[in-house]
């Protein structure tokens, strides 16, 4: 490289475009200052010094939300800014801010150290907001497998208990599986398309629209097909999609709360971003649409199937939300389908990603005042009576879990109208009857858990030795109440006037 | 001798793969399966390093900074979480792991 070149290169490092990232990797590496700095009693601060400066990225994301960056490359190509960027960044945001405030609530029943727990959430969250944003293989890469591995770090947290250690070793055993695939499949496209033999051969086969331009000259290859199927497959495992799912149940039961959230909400989003940048309409697969749309069909069609069959006989509750995860992971493998044809759908799929953001935290936060010591250890029949003792939790838990349900008039049943609307309007008519009876089933064991905590008394064990005791419920704080609150509040809104988001699905 | 072709790195690059592929499917012990999770990404960036050279880019051998980068980060938490559960546990099988179930 001249060094022209290199001068051209370095002019396209706008630093200014990625501040956010920047000023969340500084916080991080801040939290590990203070606790060296503060004096042992004044280490409660730094929760509050990570939630404040999540909070601070947030609002200047907003204040700075039409950015002059808009619809331009940076980084010599590696990132694309976009609304949809912004509004992933926004996502991630908020979701890591919730899990600080669970965190606060859960963490401190466990005898761990509590600040690298903050500093690798706000490192992995800077590494999904690159993620929705990459242009660019080898920066997908790159954060893909920084928020990954700090997520191996985050489900095995609780490193006294052998479950939490158990699920931390099966999800790396996983990840670095599918992180394999993920990377083969990159390094067979980037070869293909440097291959100077065929037409309209690149050298930035590693470039999103260069690897399309490529793809559409030659729509035949079978190597690029491999390579395509590959990376499809290091994808599915990571948003839980079958039959990549395995891992799901046993990972979910054994991470702490916190970090089952995150990884239930924030993680699966990252991978939707990245499934939509690649195989939506325009994407780097678009051109092999004849191979793409037939696997996310048949991947979405089994993954509604197995997540709602699967999560029916569950009495684990982080189970069963892991596993009705699994068939929310299908309804937008369904909108990921649809946005192959309709631009629509991709609003679609921001759309239920969000509604599912606000319903799954507030079950999550609920989930965190009735669980005890054992976090791996939460049965349907802890909620026993739930409705007598707190009828704020019980009725938060009823508006996150019937948005979870898709029942009308909350955010998940718009989220999930609008999807089977673009998934209407793409002709996946057989796929869209598979969907409508996953719901269904969905229905039957999200009300099993309401059922359980409304209409059941709490039954003390005849004797003390027949069974371990419930956990005694803990307290609702007052952030904690009112964030609670305004999750369900958010959920029931956002259902009957969808406003600037459906205001932005139909500008797409 | 005959000067190895981009054909021949890609069927070593294959053949690594697949070993570590079916190492992770069948071999029963943690700290097998994860050298056979690292033979996979040093099969792909044998493959990298191949297409690099024979197409004529530099992009696959600067990719192979960044995935060597990674796969350490990815030893060192790998081998931790191996460590701290042998010391619950005393045992690093896989059919040992089975403390999580409904």
């Amino acid at each position: 490289m001249t060094l022209e070149a290199a001068k051209l290169a370095a002019a396209d490092n706008l630093w200014g475009a990625i501040i956010p990232e920047l000023m969340l990797g500084c916080i991080a590496l801040l939290l590990l200052g203070l606790e060296i700095i503060l004096p042992r009693k004044h280490h409660g601060l730094i929760p509050d010094v990570a939630s404040a400066g999540l909070l601070g990225t947030l609002l200047g994301l907003f204040l700075n939300w039409k950015s002059v960056m808009l619809g331009s490359e940076t980084f010599s190509g590696l990132l694309y800014h976009s609304t949809a960027g912004q509004m992933m960044r926004a996502f991630f945001l908020v979701a890591a801010l919730l899990v600080c405030l669970l965190a606060r609530l859960t963490l401190p029943r466990q005898p761990v150290p509590r600040v690298e727990f903050y500093h690798i959430l706000l490192v992995v969250t800077a590494a999904m907001m690159l993620l929705a944003q990459s242009n660019h293989f080898v920066l997908l890469f790159v954060t893909l497998e920084t928020l990954t591995i700090g997520l191996y770090v985050l489900v095995a947290y609780h490193r006294t208990q052998p479950t939490s250690l158990e699920a931390g070793l099966k999800y790396l055993l996983m990840g670095a599986l599918s992180s394999g695939l993920l990377l083969f499949g990159i390094v067979l496209l980037y070869g293909v398309a440097g291959n100077p033999a065929l037409p309209a051969h690149t050298s930035q086969g590693l470039n999103y629209a260069e690897l399309a331009r490529f793809l559409a000259a030659n729509p035949n290859n079978f190597v690029a097909a491999l390579g395509i199927a590959l990376v499809l497959a290091g994808l599915a495992f990571k948003v839980g999609a079958f039959p990549f799912q395995i891992w799901v149940p046993d990972v979910y039961q054994g991470a702490p709360t916190p970090v089952t959230a995150f990884l239930a909400v924030a993680s699966k989003a990252a991978g939707f971003a990245v499934l939509l940048a690649l195989c939506g309409n325009g994407g780097a697969f678009s051109p092999y649409g004849w191979l793409v749309t037939p696997v996310l069909t048949a991947m979405a069609a089994a993954t509604i199937l197995f997540g709602n069959l699967a999560a029916l006989t569950q009495h684990n509750v982080k189970r069963l939300i892991g596993l009705s995860g699994v068939s929310h992971a299908g309804f937008l493998l369904l909108g990921v389908v649809a946005a192959h044809h309709i631009p629509m759908a991709v609003g679609a799929v921001y759309f239920y990603l969000f509604a599912y953001l606000l319903g799954s935290f507030a079950v999550f936060g609920v989930m965190a005042h009735v669980s005890g010591p054992d976090d791996a250890e939460q049965e349907l029949d802890h909620y026993a009576g739930l409705a007598k003792e707190s009828p704020f939790l019980a009725t938060v838990l009823a508006v996150g879990l019937g948005s979870l349900a898709g029942i009308p008039p909350l955010a998940g049943f718009m989220g999930k109208l609008f999807i089977f609307i673009a998934a209407f309007q793409s002709g996946a008519r057989v796929l869209l009857a598979i969907a409508a009876i996953g719901v269904v089933i969905s229905i039957y064991y999200y009300f099993g858990w309401i059922k359980a905590a409304f209409f059941e008394s709490w039954q003390p064990p005849a004797d003390a030795t027949e069974g371990p005791a419930r956990p005694a419920r803990s307290p609702v704080g007052l952030l904690t109440g009112v964030t609670l609150g305004a999750l369900a509040l958010a959920s029931v809104v956002i259902g009957f006037y969808p406003g600037p988001f459906g205001q932005w699905l139909t500008m797409r | 001798m005959i000067p190895a072709s981009l054909h021949t790195y890609l069927v070593a690059s294959v053949a690594l793969f697949a070993i570590g592929l079916l190492g992770v499917l069948i071999r029963r012990n943690t700290l097998v399966v994860f050298m056979c999770l690292e033979l996979m990404l040093v099969a792909s960036t044998l493959a990298l390093v191949a297409f690099s050279r024979f197409n004529g880019t530099l992009d696959g051998n600067v990719f192979v900074f960044f995935i060597l980068t990674v796969a350490a980060a990815e030893v060192a938490v790998g081998l931790a979480l191996i460590v701290a559960l042998f010391r619950r546990r005393q045992t690093v099988q896989i059919d040992a792991l089975n403390s999580l179930k409904n």
